[in-house]
């Protein structure tokens, strides 16, 4: 009986340690132990005979630290996503997910992701190499030299390559046509990131998702500045604010972006542009 | 604990002890000293100025992966092979408790992987010698907690050696220590699972033994700062699960019916 109650009397004792731990040696150090390993390659070695089993795990830890089904997650160590690319895609060579998910996010600028677009391209690159059939990847690859690294000609010929390959998607040519007509930067890479978004899940989906809504809210600005232009060309003179439109029934929702910030209206030169404060504005749009 | 308790539980571990040298169990530190030999020759020739580290790497891990082979399979013979062949009963029928048997036995080969992991760290602190690097004491760092971990093994593996036979007790004492070892991916189970119930993730991170919470190698082997509150806190986890652990089974081994 005595053994038993005791037993019962320290139960409790091991989550309240096992809480300290975690609070000093932190929830993720597995994931931080990936800066332990020179690579892939090393790890491969370690489990002969498990690699897709070990991949798997890998796989598992990334997401768990980045983000599953949510968005990706803001404030993590972007070092480590590299590393943990690595080794999973070593492991695994055909886990194409990871190839994809490693360059959005090594892509990304910060705070979404690490900003280094070049790993991310390396990434991509070892995945078409890995599958060289992948469609996928390849138009990827393609997306980013447009949307990333603004190389239109570069991405055009990368999407035609995609659609040479078996199974391609029709549209493929269609988007390398897009990519080099001139002018239509912002259409083509709504078009990039829609098919993204369609094609993805998780915090790959969210993300596109967001750059489609950045892209619309460019676009809302520029239709208002056509409006100012409008009530100039007719009035003379043009409006004091924004909120003129809407009084004059041109428009019929207060100006303001799909995040809440009004748009910022410039008097002097008629312009009108996403607020810098705005969770929506892009210094390179 | 009288002192005359005491003695018996000592007796009992000094004979553990023994039985286990009998049974060549620390022929194990010969497959070391060849893995560290080899080691120390051809790491310096195959890896780019990593021999240091790599021979750490390999004398660590050994330690872990042989002193957790011999605390399973030692371990769950502990009992249940005493009881399929009957040896305990006239053990039992001197003035010996089923409790001191028991802490006995965990003492005993508690010793025996303290012996193991002693002389393996002596080997690996040879081979750094003999490759011409620094023997480092804050390998200690690293190997403390090994034996910690191994301690929780022993006791897990007593644990199901009173309740089952020896066969399934070494499945379930491995199963319980790979889990153990994901414990971060149960943890964190919501970030990819959201509607697994949270009650149940918490439940199995806490109620496995977290053989995480063990594992210092990689920090060691590179020479990062280890906190000794963080020492503290592991020895403190080891302490309360492990006598968790021997409590149930000496709960379980005292209402065992053993005709």
């Amino acid at each position: 009986m005595l053994p038993r109650l005791l037993a019962l009397l320290l139960l409790p004792v091991i989550p309240l340690v096992q809480d300290r731990i975690d609070e000093r040696l932190g929830s993720y150090r597995a994931q931080e132990e990936a800066l332990y390993l020179w690579s892939g390659q090393h790890v491969r070695r370690l489990v002969p005979g498990f690699e897709g089993l070990a991949a798997d795990v890998y796989w598992l830890r990334t997401v768990q630290y980045f983000g599953g089904q949510r968005l990706f997650a803001h404030g993590k160590r972007f070092e480590l996503l590299l590393p943990l690319i690595e080794i999973t895609t070593t492991l695994d060579p055909r886990l194409a997910i990871a190839y994809k998910y490693g360059a959005t996010f090594l892509c990304e600028r910060p705070p979404e992701g690490a900003g280094r677009c070049d790993q991310g391209i390396e990434i991509l690159e070892k995945g078409i190499a890995a599958l060289p059939n992948d469609w996928r990847l390849r138009q990827d690859l393609g997306f980013f030299y447009f949307v990333f690294l603004n190389d239109p000609q570069r991405a055009a010929g990368i999407l035609m390559e995609a659609s040479r390959l078996p199974g391609a998607a029709f549209w493929l040519k269609n988007l390398a046509a897009m990519c080099l007509a001139k002018g239509g930067h912002r259409d083509s890479s709504r078009a990039i990131w829609r098919q993204i978004y369609e094609q993805s899940e998780g915090p790959m989906r969210d993300n596109a998702l967001q750059h489609v809504v950045v892209l619309d809210a460019y676009d809302v600005a520029d239709a208002l500045q056509g409006l100012v232009a409008e009530v100039e060309r007719r009035t003379g003179r043009r409006p004091e604010n924004l909120e003129e439109l809407r009084a004059a029934g041109l428009i019929r929702r207060p100006p303001v972006d799909s995040s809440g910030a009004p748009f910022l209206y410039d008097r002097q030169s008629g312009t009108v542009h996403v607020s810098p404060g705005s969770k929506l504005w892009r210094p390179d749009l | 604990m009288g002192a005359g308790r005491l003695a018996r539980v000592w007796a009992v571990a000094a004979n553990t002890f023994r039985e286990t040298v009998r049974e060549r169990v620390l022929y194990n530190l010969v497959f070391f000293a060849v893995i560290m030999t080899l080691a120390g020759l051809l790491m310096g020739q195959l890896s780019i100025r990593q021999d240091e580290k790599i021979i750490k790497d390999i004398g660590l891990a050994s330690m872990e992966l042989f002193g957790t082979l011999i605390a399973i399979f030692i371990g769950v013979g502990m009992v249940a092979k005493e009881i399929e062949r009957r040896s305990l009963h006239p053990l039992l029928a001197k003035p010996l408790s089923r409790d001191e048997f028991f802490l006995g036995k965990f003492a005993g080969l508690g010793f025996t992987l303290l012996v193991n992991v002693g002389l393996m760290s002596a080997g690996l602190a040879l081979t750094l010698a003999g490759t011409g690097r620094r023997v480092d004491l804050h390998l200690l760092k690293a190997i403390y907690p090994i034996y910690l971990g191994l301690l929780l093994v022993v006791a897990l593996a007593l644990l199901f050696s009173t309740v089952t036979s020896s066969a399934l007790a070494a499945v379930f004492t491995v199963g319980l220590v790979v889990a153990g070892r994901f414990s971060d991916v149960i943890r964190n189970m919501r970030e990819v699972a959201p509607n697994a119930p949270s009650w149940l993730v918490g439940f199995l991170y806490y109620a496995l033994p977290n053989f995480r919470n063990f594992d210092f190698k990689d920090r060691v082997a590179y020479g990062d700062p280890v906190p000794l509150a963080a020492m503290g806190l592991v020895t403190a986890y080891a302490a309360v699960y492990i006598g968790v652990v021997l409590l149930m089974g000496l709960a379980a081994f005292r209402s065992r019916e053993l005709s």
